[in-house]
């Protein structure tokens, strides 16, 4: 396994429990190797490891200019966490009361991270995360303090720049305590030419009556590749609700567990994904209703064109006494070429009786009626295209309450 | 010398990839400053002609000649012939969700001015005209910021397709069962509208079945339409005779 070939050293070999933990995933991924075809969670968006191009894990200090940042010109304030190069670059200074932010291996040092380290999945089931946890050694933990509610969103930023074909393993542990609410803004991007491999871990624990919002924005670099995994715990009472948005790149897996592990916890996952090259996107769900009263709902859009490939698989899991509880599940995809692909999974998993659970999926063209409507008014054929484009994933960007991050995200797909 | 609008010649269309044939040898010749009304039984390819004229892909022309102000309409795109000044208002508009009326009406105004190489109004502009438009065709603010004719009354919709006639002013309106579905009162909105829009240099085309609209809006040729062509012209006493009669004899007359 050329991937775990990497001539480095990692941050605190000397901690017996961590090393103790990267040998064992290192195991579990020699043993499991990259997914295949034959991997059921894995069959539509299974990739060779040729198609990385030998990435190595780069664990020299990132020396950051700040010229990875400059273009940055965000709508909204925040609190920013930058990696730059798969390097952790900088933390917010000045923190708000309630809001504790440090990096990784701090965590790790005091012992800190120790109740939520790879507490949340198994490395059996996710070969990427278990990658990602062999090699782990860059990464944030994230805390807000019970009953606190951090009004900035916490901005993580990805960037991605330079000829190295660099493997990233980044893992975030955010922690959500009792009564405690907070928005967390994901957004990868890369320059143009730039080949690379994002493999991400956010392991998120939202605490009793908590709630995160979680918005991913995804525009990678045209050659990267991108794998996340949001492993998400929620308890009683709690709220997580994310939007993710795929932009093009060569193949960028977004896969959501969520468990909602006691009564009344919720969980929103919404997405949007517009590719018009050859790239993939995939969008895999796993809500998991462990206890009675919990409610989920997904809704996830696409549009697909030129010989691009979209992927959704959906689980929902209801426990056997997870009665009285909801799960909703739409997927909808427009293809506008006929080298374009969609592959839908839905998976529902019922052992309780007393349940509302749907699913529904559907893929088509755009409307012609309401093309040629548009074109009689003097509208072009391609600008019409787009309106009716935008009009259609629309029905998604409306769930996002805030207006301003609304837009922002949108216009990562609407470049016009 | 009066300005020729449209000329049709021996024309034949029907549906795209030689599928039926619809318009069977049609002439007709619309000059600016006319009213042409077509009237015809159900099912005589009217709503066909109207798509053929703008250009729909459902449907092809197979020999024939359509001129509209001088260029050939076969070779234009159905947006080059709106933004020429062809303008079908549709029997049944078409819904469009998750687009405002608004903004879809922004859009078309600004397309038409594009393609027209005049400077495209800005959202202050635009408002302005808009405004003074929709109060005139009693078409509410409220009903601006729906989505595109989603969950519009027969009523609203036909007001809104006439806002549209108003806001683009085409050279030549094809307006297809305006009247379908209107009550006495959005009938006069409509005719009002367009008998506001129609001068001595624009043209209209009238498809209807009814007496109601064209008494309103008074064509100056009344042509009966059977079986893809035009059977016999008159003038209003033509309308005036099929309403007692029927479109019995005339259909007789077309096999």
């Amino acid at each position: 396994m050329s991937l775990l070939k990497q001539n480095i050293t990692l941050f605190g070999e000397n901690i017996p429990w961590l090393d103790g933990l990267r040998e064992k995933a290192r195991a579990v991924f020699e043993k499991n190797g990259l997914p295949n075809k034959k991997t059921e969670a894995w069959k539509y968006s299974f990739f060779k490891e040729d198609a990385l191009g030998l990435p190595l894990v780069d664990d020299t200090p990132h020396e950051c200019d700040g010229h990875c940042h400059e273009s940055e010109n965000l709508p909204f304030e925040s609190l920013p966490i930058k990696y730059c190069n798969g390097r952790l670059t900088h933390i917010a200074h000045d923190l708000p009361r309630g809001v504790m932010i440090i990096p990784l291996f701090e965590a790790i040092e005091n012992g800190e991270i120790k109740p939520y380290l790879n507490k949340s999945f198994a490395l059996e089931d996710f070969p990427f995360a278990a990658l990602n946890t062999a090699l782990l050694d860059e990464g944030a933990f994230v805390v807000i303090t019970k009953e606190f509610a951090a009004e900035k969103p916490i901005y993580l930023h990805y960037h991605q720049h330079d000829g190295m074909n660099r493997l990233c393993n980044i893992r975030n542990i955010i922690v959500v305590e009792k009564g405690a609410r907070a928005t967390m803004i994901e957004h990868f991007d890369g320059e143009a030419d730039a080949q690379y491999f994002d493999n991400i871990v956010n392991e998120i624990y939202v605490g009793t009556d908590g709630a995160l919002t979680h918005y991913k924005r995804m525009n990678e670099a045209g050659r990267a590749h991108h794998i996340a995994l949001n492993s998400v715990q929620v308890k009683a009472g709690g709220n997580y609700t994310s939007f993710v948005v795929h932009g093009e790149c060569a193949l960028a897996r977004t896969e959501s567990l969520v468990r909602l592990l006691q009564q009344g916890a919720a969980a929103e996952v919404n997405g949007v994904y517009r590719l018009a090259q050859n790239g993939v996107s995939d969008i895999t769900t796993n809500i998991r209703h462990l206890a009675p009263h919990t409610n989920s709902n997904q809704l996830v859009k696409g549009v697909l064109d030129g010989a691009a490939k979209g992927v959704f698989q959906g689980q929902i899991h209801i426990a056997p006494d997870a009665q009285q509880t909801t799960g909703h599940q739409l997927h909808r995809a427009l293809v506008l070429s006929d080298e374009a692909e969609v592959d839908c999974k839905p998976e529902l998993e019922i052992f309780a009786d007393d349940v509302k659970c749907s699913h529904g999926a559907s893929s088509g063209d755009l409307d012609v009626e309401q093309l040629f409507y548009l074109q009689s008014r003097g509208i072009p054929l391609e600008e019409a295209q787009k309106i009716l484009i935008e009009a259609y994933l629309n029905e998604v960007f409306a769930k996002i309450e805030d207006e301003t991050v609304a837009a922002w995200i949108k216009s990562n797909i609407f470049l016009s | 010398m009066t300005q020729k609008l449209l000329e049709i010649k021996e024309l034949y269309a029907g549906v795209a990839d030689g599928g039926k044939e619809i318009v069977k040898g049609l002439n007709l010749t619309i000059n600016a400053g006319e009213i042409h009304a077509i009237m015809g039984p159900n099912g005589a390819g009217k709503s066909t002609l109207s798509y053929v004229l703008t250009g729909k892909s459902d449907y092809a022309v197979t020999s024939g000649e359509m001129q509209f102000c001088g260029q050939d309409l076969n070779a234009l795109k159905p947006e080059e012939r709106a933004a020429l000044g062809l303008f079908l208002s549709m029997q049944a508009p078409v819904e469009i969700p998750g687009v405002s009326t608004q903004a879809f009406l922004k859009y078309a105004v600004n397309a038409v001015r594009k393609y027209n190489h005049l400077p495209e109004l800005d959202a202050a502009e635009f408002l302005k005209l808009l405004r003074g438009k929709a109060k005139e065709f009693e078409v509410s603010a409220d009903m601006l910021k729906r989505e595109i004719n989603v969950g519009f009354s027969g009523g609203e919709k036909k007001r809104l397709e006439i806002l549209q006639l108003s806001l683009l002013q085409p050279k030549l309106a094809i307006l297809d069962e305006a009247d379908s579905g209107l009550d006495i009162d959005a009938l006069k909105i409509v005719s009002q509208g367009v008998n506001q829009w129609h001068n001595a240099d624009n043209g209209l085309l009238i498809i209807t079945h009814h007496l109601d609209l064209l008494k309103q809006i008074k064509p100056d040729f009344v042509h009966i339409y059977a079986d893809g062509r035009i059977i016999t012209t008159g003038d209003m006493t033509l309308a005036e005779e099929l309403e007692k009669n029927g479109y019995k004899n005339y259909v007789e007359m077309s096999k």
